[in-house]
């Protein structure tokens, strides 16, 4: 009797390790073949050099010259820079914006529905699409160099060949866009403030801007530190606005680490340089996590 | 007090309604200028409203034998679709069995699942590219298909939200018999539905989004996407046909921005509890 019902109790198990493996197997399959084969894949291609036309038997092992060279490449390193420049003005800019917008909009006014749609749809709108005007815009018979002709601006600007104006575009389109995914997420984590701590704070006669200041802003800390996570990688990915807007004209003056792979992988075929840059890229996205899982501890107050 | 506060409310209103036009003020340019001739669209005297509105601008989009955008359109959503259904199936399968079913190694896999979403895609490209051509599924829609299934953010997601549900009504179903996958299918599917909603939609605006996808796994025109169209339109010859470019433009957020004005609770709903785009 107590034997048979610990057969049956085993037996139930078997099953349900044998039906959970189904489960995941489609998954699992997946994983391994679209995540786990080419990231070794491509560890190993970084250490050699190869065109890939001419087949796997023209593999040839450098060592780290690939890594040595990519310090050394100008464009890399100026993706780099780019990307860096990209991260502190998208991030923190288009965080601010949509943390005013969302506060805003949380209940200060009428029409609240309407007006938070307003502020959505280029978040959900095609990227390609929205590069694609933006370049219309900042052309330099566009509407924007006209709204500066009628402010008397006499040297009108080329957005896209001048170099310290090229990437102005792309972070204007990457903060517009986003605004409306964080304004969702603040939306959220507005609600979620409790209204008797603003009583509180209001009898205690706190002004509004110091009630924002103290009460709502570390209070929404968990959701700030989950945006500034997902966008600073999301701008470390950036690629179609970057491809679409730096046409001929503007060569590589705004070119991001993505394009670079692109370029050298599908481009010049330098499979092994660009898995190389491939590596580097997922080194310094791990590194931003890491340091913001540790930042996290030190500031967020929940 | 009160009254100011009223006030102070239309006031605020006013202002946000304003920031709120100028922030669609680029599709609204775009909008426009896909209603205009070519020399309008950047005349020196600026207008609105187009001085005849050039309907015909569609109909030379959606016809153009060079670049066939309702080829694209096609491709687009059925990829889109295909995507949604995959992502559904096989995610909240996973998803169940997470949450559900006790097996052994189910911790490691999980962290193992966990610790690869910080890989990016773009670092796993050139292999996928390499597979796809050895398993002669480049050009070929699989190469944006199989790849879309596996979404490691859905399957968090679902888990999450099937670990809400009751455990006493799977532990029911059992005692009456019902295996695993009857009891995904008809207790965890019909219960976790605004989930799978998020999910779906996710997969929709990623999908109609991707771009480096299909640049990279297609080169044949039949088989591109809108995205692909719209840069046939934004970086060949065609961009001295602004108004054209524009109108390929309007086309290819048109169905997005549908989309959105039918199922709008559910969007953004999906979008705040499910992750980014990109």
């Amino acid at each position: 009797m107590q034997t048979k019902k610990i057969g049956t109790i085993n037996e139930q198990k078997r099953r349900d390790t044998i039906t959970a493996w189904l489960f995941l197997a489609p998954t699992l399959i997946s994983f391994g073949a679209f995540v786990v084969f080419p990231v070794f894949f491509s560890a190993f291609l970084s250490f050699t050099q190869w065109d890939f036309i001419s087949g796997i038997s023209s593999i040839k092992f450098v060592g780290i010259r690939n890594f040595v060279k990519m310090f050394q490449d100008e464009e890399v390193i100026n993706a780099l820079k780019n990307t860096f420049i990209y991260t502190v003005t998208i991030v923190p800019i288009s965080l601010c914006v949509s943390l005013v917008v969302a506060y805003m909009l949380n209940d200060k006014v009428h029409f609240k529905k309407t007006i938070r749609m307003m502020f959505f749809i280029p978040y959900i709108s095609n990227t390609v699409a929205l590069a694609t005007v933006f370049k219309g815009l900042f052309r330099s018979d566009g509407p924007i160099n006209m709204v500066l002709r009628d402010l008397g601006v006499s040297e009108l600007p080329q957005w896209f060949s001048d170099p310290n104006l090229a990437k102005l575009p792309i972070i204007i389109l990457a903060i517009w866009t986003g605004i409306g995914y964080q304004m969702l997420i603040y939306l959220a984590a507005l609600q979620d403030v409790p209204t008797e701590l603003y009583e509180a704070a209001e009898i205690d006669g706190a002004s509004p801007l110091k009630r924002f200041l103290k009460v709502t802003i570390p209070l929404i800390s968990p959701s700030t530190f989950y945006l500034l996570v997902v966008r600073t990688i999301a701008v470390f990915k950036l690629f179609s606005s970057v491809k679409i807007m730096s046409g001929s004209s503007s060569e590589r003056i705004s070119t991001t680490l993505v394009l670079e792979i692109y370029r050298a992988a599908f481009g010049e075929y330098e499979f092994g340089y660009a898995s190389a840059m491939s590596w580097v890229l997922f080194a310094i996205i791990l590194m931003v996590t890491l340091v913001q899982m540790w930042g996290q501890k030190k500031w967020v107050h929940y | 007090m009160r009254k100011q506060s009223r006030i102070t409310k239309i006031l605020a209103t006013v202002i946000m309604l304003g920031v709120g036009i100028l922030f669609i003020t680029p599709l609204l340019w775009m909008i426009s200028s896909s209603l205009k001739m070519n020399r309008e669209v950047f005349a020196v005297e600026f207008h609105w409203i187009p001085e005849v509105i050039q309907w015909k601008n569609y109909k030379t989009v959606l016809t153009s034998k060079s670049i066939p955008m309702m080829t694209m359109f096609w491709n687009s959503f059925y990829l889109a679709v295909v995507d949604i259904l995959g992502q559904v199936l096989f995610c909240s399968l996973a998803a169940y069995a997470f949450a559900i079913i006790p097996f052994k190694g189910k911790d490691f896999v999980f962290l193992l699942l966990l610790a690869a979403t910080m890989i990016p895609g773009q670092a796993t490209m050139i292999p996928k590219f390499m597979m796809f051509k050895w398993m002669g599924l480049y050009n070929t829609h699989w190469s944006l298909i199989l790849p879309g299934w596996l979404s490691i953010g859905s399957i968090f997601l679902l888990r999450q939200f099937n670990m809400k549900i009751p455990r006493d009504l799977v532990e029911a179903a059992r005692v009456d018999g019902a295996s695993h996958f009857q009891i995904w299918l008809r207790i965890m599917i019909p219960l976790t539905k605004t989930a799978l909603t998020s999910i779906a939609i996710l997969a929709f605006i990623n999908s109609w989004d991707n771009f480096l996808g299909p640049l990279i796994y297609l080169t044949k025109k039949e088989l591109f996407t809108v995205s692909l169209g719209v840069n046939m339109y934004s970086a060949g010859a065609d961009a001295d046909r602004m108004h054209l470019v524009m109108t390929a433009s309007t086309l290819s957020i048109l169905p997005i921005l549908l989309f959105f004005a039918i199922c709008q609770k559910q969007f953004v709903e999906g979008i705040a509890t499910s992750g980014v785009k990109g």
